[in-house]
C-alpha cells in the first residue's frame, strides 16, 4: 500500500539515492543480475487509486513483496486485507510471497512476529511465505529478504524442471 | 518479481538483419535483396514494425514516425545514467515541467514538434572507466491506458549493434509516471572492433570531452515504441556521419576501452 516503502527499498537495494523519493504514480521497473540471477522488479505504486491497476502486473510474476509500514498501526487492517485478496488471483498462483515489515527503524515500529500476527500471515497456505523486519532507511535486512525470496524461487524452479 | 517480460539480449556481433528479418508476409521466398534493412526501406513500411526496428544494423538519420502518431501522448521525461560502483550520477537531464515550459516560452509562435524527441549526452572522461552502469528513464502516459507498451532500446558503435534492450511494459496506467532502469555490465570491446583506427578518425580532434548523443524515436504503432540511439563524438562532424559514433580525445589514447570508449593521457 502508499507510503509503506516500496520505492525507497528498490532503491536502497540498488544503491540509490532515497531522500527525494515522492508516491509511485505508475511504475518503477529495474533490471538487474544479482547472483547470478536475472531479477525485473516491478515497483507498482500502491496508492487506493492505482490498486485496481495491480492485476495487470500480476502475470509472469515469479515473486511477490509485500511491503507493510510497521508504524502504520491503523491501517494494518487494510493491509491484511489488501494483501489475502491478492492470494486469491489465479495468476499468482505459484509466486512465492515475502513479507517487509519496514520501517523498524522507527520507535513506534511494530515487530515482524506482530505484523505476523496482524495480518494472519499463519493462515496463508496457497504460497511460500517468509516475514522479515526491515528498514529500507538505512538497508537493514533487505538483502536477507531478497535472498530468500531467490533461493525459495529457484528451488521451485529447479524442482519443477 | 517478473520472469518472462523483458527481450534483452546481448548484441549479435557480426550479425545483419538478414538472419531476423523475415520479411513482408507471405514472401519468404523472397529474396535477401527485397528485405527492408535500411532506413530509407523501412520508411516506406506501412507500418513499421518493432521486428523491422530490431533488425537495423545502424543508427537511423532520421525519425521513423511524426509526432502526431503518439496517439498515446507517451512523454519522456527524465534521463539518468550512475555509475554502480562509486553511485555517482554521471548524467541526469529532467524535462522542465509544463508550468516551467510557459514561463520559458518566450516565442510561443515557434513550436518544435520534435522537441524532446533528441537528447544529447555529454561526459567527462570518469565515464570511461565505467564498468557497471544503471540507465533510467522516466516517462509518463496520457490519459488513456496504454496496453502491449514495448520499448526498443540500441546501442551502436559505427555500424555495429552493442547493446539491444527490448523490454515489455505491458500495461500502463493512464496518466501514470513511469521509470525503468536497465543496469548491467558495459560490454567488452569485441577483438574486431578494436581495430579501428581510433588515431586518424580523431585526428582532427580538440576536444577533451567526450559526448554520447542519443536520438530519440517515438512512435505509437500497434505497441508504441522508443528506440534510442547514440552515438559518441567531440561534434558532429558532418550530418551524414551523425549516426555512426566517433570517439575523439585530446591527447594520447592508451587503451580502447569498452564501446569504443578510450582512456588518454
Amino acid at each position: 500500500m502508499d507510503n509503506a516503502g516500496k520505492t525507497t527499498i528498490l532503491k536502497k537495494f540498488n544503491g540509490e539515492e532515497i531522500d527525494t523519493i515522492s508516491p509511485t504514480l505508475g511504475f518503477n521497473i529495474k533490471t538487474l543480475e544479482h547472483r547470478d540471477f536475472k531479477l525485473n522488479i516491478w515497483d507498482v505504486g500502491g496508492q487506493k487509486s492505482l490498486r485496481s491497476y495491480w492485476r495487470n502486473y500480476f502475470e509472469s510474476t515469479d515473486g511477490l513483496i509485500w511491503v507493510v509500514d510497521s508504524a502504520d498501526h491503523p491501517r494494518l487492517e487494510d493491509c491484511r486485507r489488501e494483501l489475502q485478496s491478492l492470494l486469491v488471483e489465479e495468476r499468482l498462483a505459484g509466486a512465492t510471497l515475502l513479507i517487509f515489515a519496514n520501517k523498524q527503524d522507527l520507535p513506534g515500529a511494530l515487530t515482524a512476529t506482530a505484523i505476523q500476527e496482524a495480518l494472519d500471515l499463519d493462515s496463508i497456505q496457497s504460497h511460500h511465505w517468509c516475514i522479515q523486519g526491515c528498514s529500507a532507511y538505512t538497508g537493514e535486512n533487505l538483502l536477507a529478504g531478497i535472498d530468500w525470496l531467490l533461493d525459495d524461487i529457484s528451488s521451485r524452479v529447479f524442482t519443477a524442471e | 518479481m517478473s520472469g518472462s517480460k523483458p527481450r534483452v539480449a546481448p548484441a549479435p556481433a557480426g550479425r545483419g538483419a538478414l538472419s531476423r528479418l523475415r520479411g513482408p508476409r507471405g514472401s519468404g521466398d523472397a529474396p535477401a535483396a527485397a528485405l527492408p534493412r535500411t532506413e530509407a526501406e523501412l520508411l516506406a513500411l506501412e507500418p513499421v514494425r518493432p521486428e523491422h526496428v530490431l533488425g537495423l544494423s545502424r543508427v537511423t538519420e532520421n525519425y521513423l514516425c511524426r509526432p502526431e502518431d503518439n496517439i498515446y501522448n507517451i512523454d519522456f521525461t527524465k534521463f539518468k545514467i550512475r555509475d554502480l560502483e562509486t553511485g555517482t550520477v554521471l548524467f541526469e537531464i529532467a524535462k522542465p515541467s509544463s508550468s516551467e515550459q510557459e514561463d520559458d516560452d518566450n516565442d510561443p509562435g515557434v513550436i518544435d514538434t520534435s522537441a524532446g524527441r533528441f537528447v544529447r549526452y555529454q561526459f567527462t572522461p570518469a565515464f570511461l572507466r565505467l564498468r557497471t552502469v544503471g540507465a533510467t528513464v522516466e516517462f509518463t502516459v496520457g490519459d488513456k491506458p496504454v496496453s502491449n507498451f514495448r520499448m526498443i532500446e540500441r546501442h551502436y558503435f559505427r555500424d555495429r549493434l552493442l547493446k539491444n534492450f527490448d523490454f515489455d511494459f505491458g500495461f500502463c496506467i493512464p496518466s501514470s509516471r513511469n521509470t525503468c532502469e536497465h543496469i548491467y555490465e558495459f560490454p567488452q570491446l569485441s577483438e574486431d572492433l578494436s581495430k579501428y583506427n581510433f588515431i586518424s578518425e580523431f585526428s582532427e580532434a580538440e576536444t577533451e570531452k567526450c559526448y554520447w548523443e542519443g536520438k530519440l524515436v517515438l512512435g505509437c504503432f500497434e505497441a508504441p515504441q522508443r528506440g534510442l540511439v547514440a552515438f559518441i563524438g567531440d561534434r558532429m562532424l558532418d550530418q551524414r556521419d551523425s549516426v555512426s559514433a566517433f570517439m575523439s580525445l585530446k591527447g594520447r589514447i592508451t587503451r580502447v576501452n569498452r564501446m569504443g570508449f578510450c582512456h588518454c593521457t
